[in-house]
């Protein structure tokens, strides 16, 4: 085996962990809140934007700032989350949509009001982490920012089934997904925890994005392409099925790598939405068969 | 004037309207545009292309039925340009932009549109012929771009450029613009090259580099092309961005005579510092090149405004045959080919960002002002 090729497998497995950090709070949101996110992209990109202008006011290391940044978007998270219930419920039509209509505004919102403040102007965030890497002869180099990544993703990921799974406030948060209105007389303040659940998301999202800045950087454009990524994810991981995440990361991350250096970049964005489809066509209930649509 | 003065564009639109304004500003304080022994002061209108191909279009369209004016200055970007363009031509109305770099703009050979900035295609190939003879000469080199038409055009002429300097071309690779560089690092990191060019907005040239360093890929010097001298590049990359090779057609320290209007670079960076209280790019100089080259042509024509139609098609003919020595360099426009109009007198110049990322001029020889730090140092060694 050349070390191109193993050096690919590393480059694709990383990059899925990257993809599994944006992919995990976007696929909570789904399967407990059932709202379809289209903002989820730009919480990445005002998780990158507080990093890098919080790294040059405080002069700290960027990683320093992901409990920091977690903390914030938890808070704004916390209190976007009562409005978006507003309009996903009561005797408006098509919840869904509206759900949708109202995360957009949120984008665009977020989108020109970074661009307003801080100018189109690219930025990084700062850390020792961004040098250093694991090389390992005649196999490849593992940054070591890209591993920190996709264990933070993997380790998020965990943490999130170990609420969701083993503790009260998972529970109450998976009865309301299962049947709001039984959850609600079952004693559940369904509000709270809903917030919880979005506070949740977009600190995790938010938190996603330092570490994107900290591989690439922060542009106020740079938030789309991680909202058509976490809609590969969910497709791919089945509908609302957390642990499917990991797996869709991987797989997106190591297609997209060996497709860019054996076939051509140029078909890279042709393979994933070719293999979006097949899997849509073939297992809507994603890769494990275990999403939403299996039931 | 035309150009976007809202929309993402905006940023670029108001460096081409402060190197408008600021021609404005001087040939008025210097009492207007002699002509037949009168002179007359320079007035602006502005229309805001708002960053749209077909806004630029209808706002031009406006602009000549409404304000009666007798020449346009024009957009900012290639593409907006490209759709002012044959609204000049059905008007009869000459249109100099300060901007379009893409050869595309030339090959259509639109009459009444010309620019002050020479294609990419040219500059892109000239400098990577100039670094690709630093010694220790370079062998190979490995060339990416992303797959936009400006992109494009510039990774082939690096490629170009190097088959002339007859080095080996171990690889040339277009990627999507949002794609993950490690792979392009990993796939060029495989053929050792002795340098690497790529051609892409700021953005990639950042995320290549960033790469580049994680995965510890140390060719002898890479070449970015335009914009390694702006703030949007050294914020991306902090004291990473030192020794990054690019191009550029002007800056303020370059030795050029000056000529008309401001009498040297250094001139006219003193005047856009007072103005603006910033340091003018290159667009922002051949924007008020673009306002000097028309001040010399009006000279020429000796006709009183408003113009006629007749004296705007006089203009052209002006246009065409006129050289002009400007603070920015000698405007010269081409008169057939795939580079009708586009200007073909300034020489772009190969940079290099050194101590403090100050870029300083390290080719051609005869204007070069500090030699090039090459080898660049490994990763691992800065």
């Amino acid at each position: 085996m050349s070390e191109l090729f193993t050096q690919t497998l590393i480059n694709g497995l990383l990059l899925g962990g990257i993809y599994v950090t944006v992919g995990v709070g976007f696929s909570l949101v789904f399967g407990v809140l059932e709202v379809v996110d289209f903002a989820v992209g730009e919480w990445v990109m005002l998780g990158a934007f507080a990093g890098a202008v919080l790294t040059a006011a405080l002069g700290t290391d960027g990683l320093y700032l992901v409990p920091v940044v977690f903390v914030l978007f938890f808070v704004v998270g916390f209190f976007v989350q009562p409005f978006l219930h507003h309009v996903t419920t009561g005797d408006r039509p098509m919840p869904l949509l509206m759900g949708l209509v109202f995360t957009f505004g949120i984008a665009t919102f977020a989108r020109g009001a970074v661009l307003t403040i801080f100018g189109p102007n690219t930025r990084s965030i700062t850390s020792g982490a961004t040098s250093g890497a694991i090389t390992l002869s005649g196999i490849g180099v593992f940054p070591t920012i890209r591993v920190i990544t996709a264990a933070f993703g993997v380790l998020s990921l965990l943490v999130f089934m170990y609420y969701l799974y083993r503790t009260k406030g998972g529970m109450a948060i998976r009865a309301i997904a299962e049947d709001r209105t039984n959850a609600r007389l079952m004693g559940i303040n369904i509000r709270r925890y809903q917030s919880i659940a979005y506070g949740a998301y977009a600190g995790l999202t938010a938190t996603a994005g330092i570490f994107i800045g900290l591989i690439y950087t922060a542009s106020p454009g740079m938030g789309l392409q991680y909202t058509a990524f976490a809609f590969f994810m969910v497709v791919l991981a089945g509908l609302g099925y957390l642990p499917g995440v990991i797996l869709s990361g991987i797989v997106l991350g190591v297609v997209q790598s060996f497709v860019a250096v054996y076939v051509s970049s140029q078909w890279v964005f042709f393979s994933l939405f070719a293999l979006i489809y097949v899997v849509l066509l073939v297992s809507p209930a994603g890769l494990l068969g275990k999403g939403e649509a299996a039931t | 004037m035309v150009t976007s003065l809202s929309g993402d564009l905006r940023y670029g639109g108001y460096v081409t309207r402060r190197g408008y304004d600021l021609w404005k500003q001087e040939i008025n304080k210097q009492g207007g545009i002699e002509v037949g022994g009168e002179k007359y002061n320079v007035q602006l209108v502005y229309a805001d292309a708002k960053s749209q191909p077909s806004t630029g279009a209808d706002a031009a369209s406006k602009m000549i039925s409404n304000e009666k004016v007798d020449a346009v200055l024009g957009p900012y970007s290639s593409n907006v340009t490209l759709s002012v363009a044959p609204i000049m031509d059905k008007n009869e109305m000459p249109h100099i932009t300060g901007s379009a770099e893409s050869p595309d703009v030339w090959k259509k050979q639109f009459k009444y549109t010309f620019g002050t900035i020479p294609t990419v295609s040219v500059t892109a190939d000239k400098v990577a012929e100039t670094l690709l003879k630093l010694k220790p000469n370079a062998e190979s080199v490995y060339v990416t771009g992303v797959n936009e038409p400006f992109s494009k055009s510039t990774a082939e002429a690096m490629k170009t450029g190097a088959k002339k300097a007859g080095v080996n071309v171990l690889g040339y690779d277009l990627y999507p613009r949002n794609t993950d560089y490690t792979n392009v690092v990993s796939k060029a990191k495989s053929k050792s090259p002795d340098f690497h060019m790529h051609g892409g907005h700021i953005s990639s040239h950042v995320k290549l580099m960033k790469a580049a360093k994680q995965l510890d890929y140390n060719p002898n010097g890479f070449f970015m092309h335009y914009g390694v001298n702006t703030s949007s590049y050294k914020d991306g990359l902090k004291a990473d961005a030192k020794d990054t090779f690019g191009a550029t057609l002007w800056l303020p320290q370059v030795k050029r005579s000056g000529g008309v209007l401001f009498g040297t670079p250094q001139k006219y960076t003193d005047a856009a510092k007072a103005a603006y209280n910033s340091a003018p790019d290159y667009t922002q100089a051949a924007s008020t090149a673009a306002g000097i080259v028309y001040q010399e042509a009006l000279k020429k024509l000796g006709s009183k405004p408003p113009l006629s139609k007749d004296d705007r098609k006089k203009l052209i003919d002006i246009l065409e045959n006129l050289k002009v020595q400007t603070f920015y360099g000698t405007v010269d426009f081409e008169t057939s080919g795939d580079r009708y109009h586009d200007n073909l007198g300034t020489e772009p110049l190969a940079i290099q960002l050194q101590d403090n990322l100050d870029p300083k001029i390290v080719g051609p020889k005869d204007v070069a002002e500090a030699e090039a730090d090459y080898p660049v140092p490994a990763w691992n060694a800065r």
